[in-house]
């Protein structure tokens, strides 16, 4: 894969694959359009990559409906790609390729910009990677229990969100969803497997099992649907719920052709990029430089607060955090090597990771007037994990 | 087909990840038997799956005081009619919600973990089960106050939704938080319940009683249902009509047939202690009436509470007594032992305090021709109290 140059190709270009291999770059003209746009808005051409990333996010904040997420979700191929390679690689059982891996958490970008929190002085494109990282592994392991699921089973393993989200992609309008989620949650109640182990396999419920819950159906409708709708009867019901297995499996596998249109270049309409005043966006050109400096300030002071952090753990954490992250051996190695059990190994490795946590926390609110809440130390952690992989890479220890 | 939970564990590092342990789970599975439906048996079995598999490791781990809310022998009375395990620690309290749902995009807390006082926690868990690869995962954790701030509420479920970015992917931050921002508010007031009598619960049992209601938690208003559960007398007496079993609380009929299998696993026993009690009036009891006893802890100490009835039964006059488990320790000044109605109510003579320090602290009762319920209490409240009545 070629690395991408210049400010116009990592904001809108975008992988191509041809099966599973990447066969280059595709530019959006519309998001070229826009940069070459907004470029020439500027007092001079601005080649800062932190530049536009704070640029692009900012807006992305203020709007929404704009193309700042293509612009992101460009810049952030390769990070997709990375995750999906190492994914794929160590997790995939064969049945995805590198495509269809890439393809299927690329979608998840909205999450990392949600997800993401600038003021802690991580970037972007660390938060993304334990992102797609997790999504990926998130969907994959779902996967695989799907496939060896039978219907019936699955039907009782999805969330209700999951299920109504599945039957919206399906194309019910929404008081068909209602009442499949309501034959669905009647199911729930009269069906679930008779022993404790070996349920994958669990079989279509019995006549019988079927007439009651058409009965529950038939009784609960009144109160819990909008419009109760028709009488339902045991065919009816188990139509429903084969329906619902099909859309839950078929929004687990979603259609990769319909995905590779990211941005999507819509009838050429370029009419809404509004030309700003000039003055605002000098405001903000100064704004996002006096930001991006003090973000490269911040990103390696938090580097040298975990360094010396984790210099204070004493040798024996130091030594399996080094284990654990660099040499990427299982807790279950590590215990045989440091001659203890492996709960004890899995047990340390969460106290120093604590440890660093607490002490990279009580930094950022000291340095960084930031105050602490459980959401932003769920965030540190979650960035606090990717720096870790980072910092024991192979190739970033000498 | 054994997963290796360490190979999961990698896969999402800030969720916790915990092995059920090998050898339990037939045997959990085999005690969670007793409910009105497959999906009831499955749910209490999931519930059971994640406490076995969750309490030892917190206890371990964070709170060596941890212990199950309100107690073990009252959680088929709560599987019975909703989802959720409370665990009681340091003065708080969090509830296990486990569902086998692969994709974690949401919790769901059903509305009696959030909104009956008593209940109510600090915490709510997301617990992934998987049966089939024998392990547990924690993926999430949310405040009463985030739930309730962030979260929706689904009126047909009665349940309050949290989608998965508004949860805390890692419980270390539990005890993180509460010492890196102890300001942060996690708990909301809940609001007050409907008061019920005993006429009202009664008719309220008899009809969600019925096992082929499936969704009794569904038939009536919250508030009405709060106040039912809560009482943890009619809770069980709910469950038991869901099983079709008999009243089990039956005074009149422990001391004919012996203490209800149900009863016994509350902690109650029969045994007969009459001579040593009765021995001054000489008259050797023609029919030897049992006493019953229940071993109770009040801060720390260990106490027996006794029942028994004071001359024939048929004088339908009852001796609740509470002494120390050791014989020669006294009762510290202050500890209180009374009764309350079924709907807990107060009513005279119904107490007794120890004023200096005693061997023993004792109410009698007379009853009239019908049989009551009767609730005991003691101040402080002893460890695990639930209300459970006896019918007299």
């Amino acid at each position: 894969m070629r690395s991408r140059q210049g400010i116009t190709e990592l904001f809108a270009t975008f992988l191509q694959f041809d099966a599973d291999r990447v066969i280059g770059w595709a530019t959006d003209a519309r998001l070229r359009r826009n940069i070459t746009n907004r470029q020439q808005k500027l007092s001079e051409p601005e080649n800062s990559e932190d530049f536009w990333v704070s640029y692009w996010y900012k807006e992305w904040q203020s709007q929404k409906q704009n193309l700042a997420s293509g612009h992101l979700s460009a810049y952030l191929q390769e990070v997709c790609y990375w995750a999906a390679n190492k994914t794929a690689t160590h997790f995939s059982s064969g049945q995805f390729t590198l495509s269809d891996c890439f393809q299927a958490i690329v979608t998840k970008t909205d999450k990392v910009l949600q997800g993401f929190k600038p003021d802690m002085g991580f970037n972007i494109k660390n938060y993304a990677s334990a992102i797609f990282s997790s999504e990926l592994k998130e969907l994959l392991r779902q996967q695989k229990e799907v496939d060896i699921s039978t219907d019936w089973r699955l039907l009782r393993k999805v969330t209700q969100k999951r299920l109504v989200e599945s039957l919206e992609n399906a194309g019910l309008n929404p008081q068909n969803v209602q009442s499949y989620v309501l034959a669905w949650k009647s199911y729930q109640a009269l069906y679930a497997p008779r022993k404790e182990k070996g349920t994958r396999k669990l079989s279509r419920p019995d006549d019988a099992v079927w007439e009651s819950i058409a009965n529950l159906y038939n009784q609960e409708r009144q109160t819990q649907l909008a419009q109760p709708g028709p009488e339902s009867n045991a065919e009816t019901i188990e139509k429903c719920l084969i329906a619902s297995a099909k859309a839950i499996r078929a929004y687990l596998y979603p259609n990769m052709a319909s995905l590779n249109a990211t941005t999507g270049d819509n009838s050429g309409e370029f009419q809404d990029i509004l030309p700003q005043l000039r003055q605002d966006s000098l405001l903000s050109e100064i704004v996002v430089q006096e930001e991006i400096e003090e973000r490269k300030s911040q990103q390696s002071q938090i580097s040298d607060v975990l360094i010396a952090a984790i210099n204070e753990l004493d040798k024996e954490g130091q030594n399996i955090l080094k284990c654990y992250y660099q040499g990427n051996k299982k807790q279950s190695q590590i215990a045989k090597e440091l001659g203890v059990k492996q709960y004890t190994i899995s047990r340390r490795l969460t106290k120093c990771k604590d440890t660093l946590l607490i002490k990279l926390a009580t930094w950022t609110k000291e340095s960084m007037h930031i105050s602490l809440d459980s959401s932003v130390l769920d965030y540190m952690s979650t960035v606090l994990e990717e720096w870790l992989q980072n910092y024991y890479k192979p190739e970033n220890v000498n | 087909m054994t997963t290796d939970l360490e190979t999961l564990s990698i896969n999402n590092p800030t969720n916790l990840w915990l092995e059920i342990p090998e050898n339990q789970q037939t045997n959990i599975w085999e005690k969670s038997q007793a409910f009105s439906t497959d999906n009831r048996r499955w749910m209490a079995y999931l519930n059971n799956l994640s406490l076995k598999t969750f309490l030892p490791w917190f206890k371990e781990e964070y709170a060596q005081n941890a212990k199950v809310f309100p107690n073990s022998a009252t959680l088929p009375s709560i599987w019975e009619v909703t989802n959720g395990t409370g665990i009681s620690f340091n003065g708080k309290k969090l509830v296990l919600i486990p569902s086998e749902a692969l994709d974690i995009s949401e919790l769901r807390v059903p509305q009696e973990w959030v909104d009956i006082p008593n209940w109510s926690a600090d915490y709510y868990l997301a617990v992934q089960v998987n049966v089939e690869e024998s392990y547990i995962r924690i993926w999430g954790y949310t405040s009463q106050a985030n739930l309730k701030n962030k979260g929706t509420y689904d009126a047909n479920e009665k349940a309050y939704c949290l989608d998965k970015q508004h949860l805390i992917s890692n419980l270390s931050i539990l005890s993180i938080a509460a010492q890196l921002c102890p300001e942060e508010i996690t708990k909301t007031e809940t609001a007050t319940l409907a008061e019920l009598s005993t006429t009202q619960a009664d008719n309220l049992i008899t009809r969600l009683g019925n096992s082929q209601l499936i969704n009794p938690r569904q038939a009536i208003p919250f508030p009405m249902w709060g106040a039912l559960l809560e009482n943890g007398a009619w809770r069980q007496g709910l469950y038991e009509q869901r099983q079709g079993m008999s009243r089990q609380w039956s005074i009149r009929q422990w001391m004919q047939n012996g203490v209800s299998e149900a009863a016994r696993q509350f902690g109650w026993a029969a045994v007969d202690l009459r001579p040593s009690f009765e021995g001054s009036r000489g008259t050797a009891a023609p029919a030897q009436l049992p006493t019953l006893i229940r071993k109770i802890t009040i801060s720390g100490a260990e106490y027996e509470l006794l029942v028994k009835p004071k001359g024939e039964i048929q004088n339908r006059t009852w001796r609740f007594e509470l002494r120390p488990a050791t014989v020669g320790e006294m009762i510290p000044v202050g500890v209180k032992l009374m009764l309350l109605t079924e709907d807990l109510q107060p009513f005279d003579g119904n107490q007794a305090q120890a004023k200096k320090p005693v061997e023993r602290l004792y109410v009698d009762i007379a009853l009239g021709e019908d049989e009551e319920g009767l609730v005991w209490k003691t101040e402080p409240v002893s460890d695990d109290y639930d209300y459970e009545a006896l019918y007299l």
